[in-house]
């Protein structure tokens, strides 16, 4: 795997500025618990994040993964209160999740549709389904064994945080080194040279697609069983928090680069933003501003200095 | 063009639909007023959608719209109200604020190349989180002139919302400098390669900067017009509302990649979405539809125009084509079938008096706080022989809880029965339909007094701020320290109850503090993180106070898994949810009233007035299975609040 740090650096320092300001005014921040908490409160996030990573590098985006998560959320739950084994329905969550990642991925590649449209709509429809047929009911009285896969508060926190990074690391290694996830790589620097090259440009793009809806199913399950209820309304502004994730840490919007590297340290400031913030006993009214200017400013950083790269190559 | 006409066709076929649908279905559906007030629901995101289209056009993107309106309106709220500025002066300065905050997008986009979704995915969080920073979420500006209050509610010559004349303009303004002028051209141009606009000596800065900027304008203006037809200002004005305003762009025919669209697609798109809108409330149908039907037309127009672009060299097969349409097919079928079977639920019922529509509105449908007043409701309508029409926002919404009020008033209901989210906010509009003869109920909150008949007082806010602080004490012995989750920042009612903790707190617990307060924005999930962190910066806090439904369940269950048994939660939820906590011993009690009382009593109260069998001044209401309840001055009173601890929550189910 890369550690060469070279887009992720301007979240790598924010990050460092924010974790040495947190060891002198609050060293409780560094607590096992915290970290722990931490975690795994941000394993939903870093999963739908590492599929944003590939729809980002592929030059393509999807805001309709928070609405995918509350859809395979409640399917979740519901398959389980009917009686299905948790490994049989965790897998068809992961299956729902592709097969709705696939609707997506079809009409983009293959009807060459516009991703942010396309997934605008199924945003809304998906959104929109899920309250008209839930009518906001949470999914109630589920199995004992549900929470934690039935292995208990410790050993269940163990298990969804080793699978999530596992998970993570996996992708990350898979990013680098196996030739269809270049081929992802390829397709977003120039789709065009990609196909030429014998890449099914198309076919990489669905694929991305389908990859973006599992992973979304598996965070889904993953954030289930932290709880014995599953609420209707799970995943609200998911997609904004992934797509800034993935953004800050370092990928283009126009596609064609981005680490997962890059999209750890994305999820991780983002998601120390607000205990952060409580930690420091900073006002919570001002939470969003503070996110919104760390957003533009690790932006900024990194366009300045492509500005001034770019005039000393001129010069 | 030629490809925008093609999909303004579509687009004009789905409208000409709909009308002839609705028209059937809808009550009033087909009237002229109905024509002005669909008119008057578009007009905010009609300016946005305008604004939207150039921006769209070269290639790029404006998310912060909606935040922008946020902010413009606490700025003007607070320019008029603390600063005493006059209103024009106040609008000036808002409007300023508007274009600075469109140039800070314009600058990052055009001098720094950075990507304009990136940019304005950065300003979106920022202005809203401004918005919410300068009024601590709370502020809620209202009391304005009623010369101001016109142009947002009143009517010109008696018909036509005074409203309209700014979108004409702003229509034409926009349509001669997208497709009338050299300006426009250039746009056009931008929007199939900046690269070859900048070697045809377009100056591909400025207009990208003049883009944004009037993007930033027209949602300073948009925010006014908000605050003068709701009548208040607060931080959360036009959340959501750049995403209906792009659907409505991009419906309209305008590529989302740059280089085409026109002024009229994206009126036409606008239409097409307020029609729905506005129809399916009149024909009572469930507004998911309008989201749903939205976005299937959204998929379905680009890609019947994408198949219609590849003709003749069509790589794709005839099976896929086939098959999508089937799809298309099948969706549409299911869409009619669940809403046949919906529709079928509300038929058939019986019992004695005249056969009245009462139309009920909760503060959020997806809360349980909400679907559990709807179980109540629905037996009510049952058992009183009356139509049932229960709709609401999907979250607190003051502006859409306006817009149904408005639907309904068209559509002439008998009575209308409103659990109130910002009591300014919706008094006009209550008025208006009492006007027309409509009986007007208010539950769970309250409206101004004037604007309705009754008031269903379950318990007050007092007692609920009173209640609450009086259990922490209970439990702390008095002393010691506790926190506080809400639900959103700027929620109305919360924001009310926290003062009366706050107020209860100080005068008779002055050993008591309360440590912080955090948001929850109604997700048990972040009311869960809330909690853990709340119990990890403040050790010694020992009763945490949720105040939102979902949030006392989620605080429940990050007191369980921290394993302390020295911190209680309380707070108001459903004896449901939180059952399994309360057992447990991590949530010491709850607070609530029978939502299932309330929600019997909305509808029960509301067809006793339209029948006439409840008048004016009465001093006791027969309430069918309620028995009889007492009225004090115009307050029907349900009784105080319950407390549900280990040894009673087993006996409610709601």
């Amino acid at each position: 795997m890369r550690w060469r740090l070279d887009r992720e650096w301007p979240a790598l320092a924010a990050l460092a500025v924010l974790y040495i300001f947190l060891a002198i005014a609050a060293p409780s921040f560094y607590h096992f618990e915290n970290l722990r908490d931490l975690a795994l409160a941000n394993v939903p996030v870093l999963l739908v994040a590492a599929g944003m990573t590939f729809i980002i590098v592929i030059g393509q985006i999807d805001i309709s993964v928070g609405s995918l998560f509350a859809v395979t959320s409640v399917a979740f739950g519901v398959m389980v209160k009917a009686g299905l084994p948790l490994v049989v329905a965790s897998l068809a969550a992961l299956l729902i999740g592709a097969v709705l990642g696939s609707i997506n991925g079809g009409l983009i590649s293959f009807v060459r549709a516009p991703s942010i449209v396309v997934t605008l709509a199924t945003m809304i429809v998906w959104r929109e389904a899920l309250r008209w047929s839930t009518g906001g009911a949470w999914v109630e009285d589920l199995p004992a064994n549900f929470q934690w896969f039935g292995f208990g508060q410790q050993a269940g926190q163990a298990v969804i945080v080793c699978l999530a990074l596992l998970l993570f690391a996996l992708f990350w290694w898979a990013s680098e080194n196996l030739s269809a996830f270049r081929a992802i790589y390829a397709s977003g620097s120039d789709s065009e040279a990609a196909r030429l090259a014998g890449i099914p440009v198309k076919r990489v793009l669905f694929s991305v697609f389908v990859l973006m809806g599992a992973l979304t199913g598996v965070a889904a399950v993953l954030n289930a069983v932290r709880f014995s209820d599953v609420p209707a309304n799970s995943g609200m502004n998911m997609e904004l928090i992934a797509i800034a994730a993935v953004v800050v840490g370092g990928a283009p919007i126009t596609g064609g680069r981005g680490s997962l590297l890059g999209t750890f340290i994305g999820v991780l400031l983002l998601g120390s933003i607000a205990p952060a913030l409580t930690f420091l006993g900073v006002n919570p009214y001002w939470e969003k501003a503070i996110q919104g200017a760390i957003i533009l400013a690790t932006v900024l950083f990194d366009a300045i200095r492509s500005h001034r790269a770019k005039r000393l190559a001129l010069a | 063009m030629n490809k925008n006409r093609k999909q303004e066709w579509i687009l004009a076929a789905f409208i000409a639909v709909e009308i002839v649908l609705f028209s059937l279905t809808g009550r009033n559906f087909l009237s002229v007023t109905n024509f002005f007030e669909c008119i008057r629901l578009g007009v905010e995101i009609g300016l946005l959608a305008l604004a939207l289209t150039p921006v769209i056009v070269t290639g790029g993107i404006d998310l912060s719209v909606g935040s922008m309106m946020g902010l413009c309106a606490v700025t003007f709220g607070s320019l008029w109200s603390d600063g005493h500025f006059s209103l024009t002066a106040a609008i000036a300065l808002t409007l300023l604020v508007s274009l600075a905050g469109g140039a800070l997008n314009a600058v990052l986009i055009s001098r720094l190349k950075v990507s304009p979704l990136i940019v304005t995915l950065g300003t979106f969080s920022l202005f809203r989180g401004i918005a919410e920073g300068i009024t601590a979420g709370a502020r809620n500006y209202s009391g304005f002139p009623s010369s101001f209050l016109y142009l947002g509610q009143g009517y010109l010559g008696g018909i036509v919302p005074p409203q309209t004349i700014l979108l004409v303009l702003a229509a034409v303004g926009f349509y001669i400098l997208l497709q009338r002028t050299a300006v426009g051209r250039g746009l056009y141009a931008i929007g199939h390669s900046a690269e070859g606009a900048r070697y045809g000596a377009v100056p591909v800065d400025s207009r990208l900067v003049l883009v944004y900027v009037l993007s930033g304008l027209a949602a300073g203006l948009a925010a006014i017009v908000y605050v003068a037809h709701l009548g208040q200002a607060k931080s959360d004005a036009g959340t959501g509302y750049e995403l209906i305003a792009i659907t409505a762009v991009v419906l309209g025919g305008t590529s989302i990649f740059g280089g085409s669209g026109t002024i009229l697609g994206t009126l036409m798109g606008l239409a097409a979405i307020v029609v729905l809108q506005n129809g399916l409330r009149l024909s009572a149908w469930p507004t998911e539809l309008a989201g749903i039907s939205t976005g299937t037309l959204l998929i379905l127009t680009i890609a019947i125009e994408r198949w219609a672009n590849q003709e003749g060299r069509s790589k794709t097969s005839p099976a896929m084509r086939w098959s999508a349409i089937g799809g298309a097919a099948a969706l549409v079928a299911l869409v009619v079938f669940l809403l046949h079977g919906k529709s079928a639920e509300n038929g058939a019922s019986t019992g004695a008096g005249r056969r009245v529509t009462v139309a009920v509105m909760p503060k959020a449908k997806g809360d349980p706080y909400f679907i559990s007043c709807k179980v109540g409701a629905e037996e009510a309508a049952q058992a009183l022989n009356v139509d049932l029409i229960w709709d609401g926002p999907t979250g607190l919404d003051a502006a859409k809880q306006n817009e149904l009020v408005q639907g309904w008033i068209t559509r002439h209901v008998d009575a209308i029965s409103v659990s109130v989210e910002n009591a300014p906010g919706i008094s006009t509009v209550l008025r208006q339909a009492r006007a027309q003869g409509i009986k007007v109920v208010t539950w769970d909150a309250d409206s101004e007094i004037d604007a309705r008949d009754y008031f269903i007082n379950q318990a007050t806010a007092q007692s609920i701020g009173f209640t609450l602080a009086d259990e922490a004490a209970r439990i702390m012995h008095n002393r010691g320290e506790f926190a506080i989750i809400t639900g959103a920042l700027s929620a109305a009612n919360q924001n009310l109850w926290m003062g009366f903790i706050r107020q209860r707190v100080a005068d008779k617990y002055p050993d008591m503090k309360i440590m912080a307060v955090r948001p929850s924005d109604d997700d048990r999930d972040k009311a869960f993180a809330e909690a853990q962190t709340l119990m990890k910066v403040y050790p010694n806090v020992k009763v945490l106070v949720a105040i939102s439904a979902p949030a006392v369940p989620g605080a429940g269950e990050a007191v369980r898994q921290s394993g302390r048994k020295d911190v209680q939660v309380i707070g108001l939820s459903l004896p449901n949810l939180c059952k399994p906590y309360v057992h447990g011993g991590e949530i010491e009690a709850v607070a609530l009233w029978n939502t299932k009382d309330l929600g019997y009593l909305s509808v029960a109260a509301g067809a006793a007035l339209a029948r006439g069998t409840l008048k004016d001044n009465a001093t006791s209401f027969d309430a069918g299975r309620l028995g009889k309840l007492e009225i004090k001055g115009s307050d029907i009173i349900l009784g105080a609040p319950l407390l549900f601890r280990k040894d009673n929550i087993d006996k409610f189910n709601f």
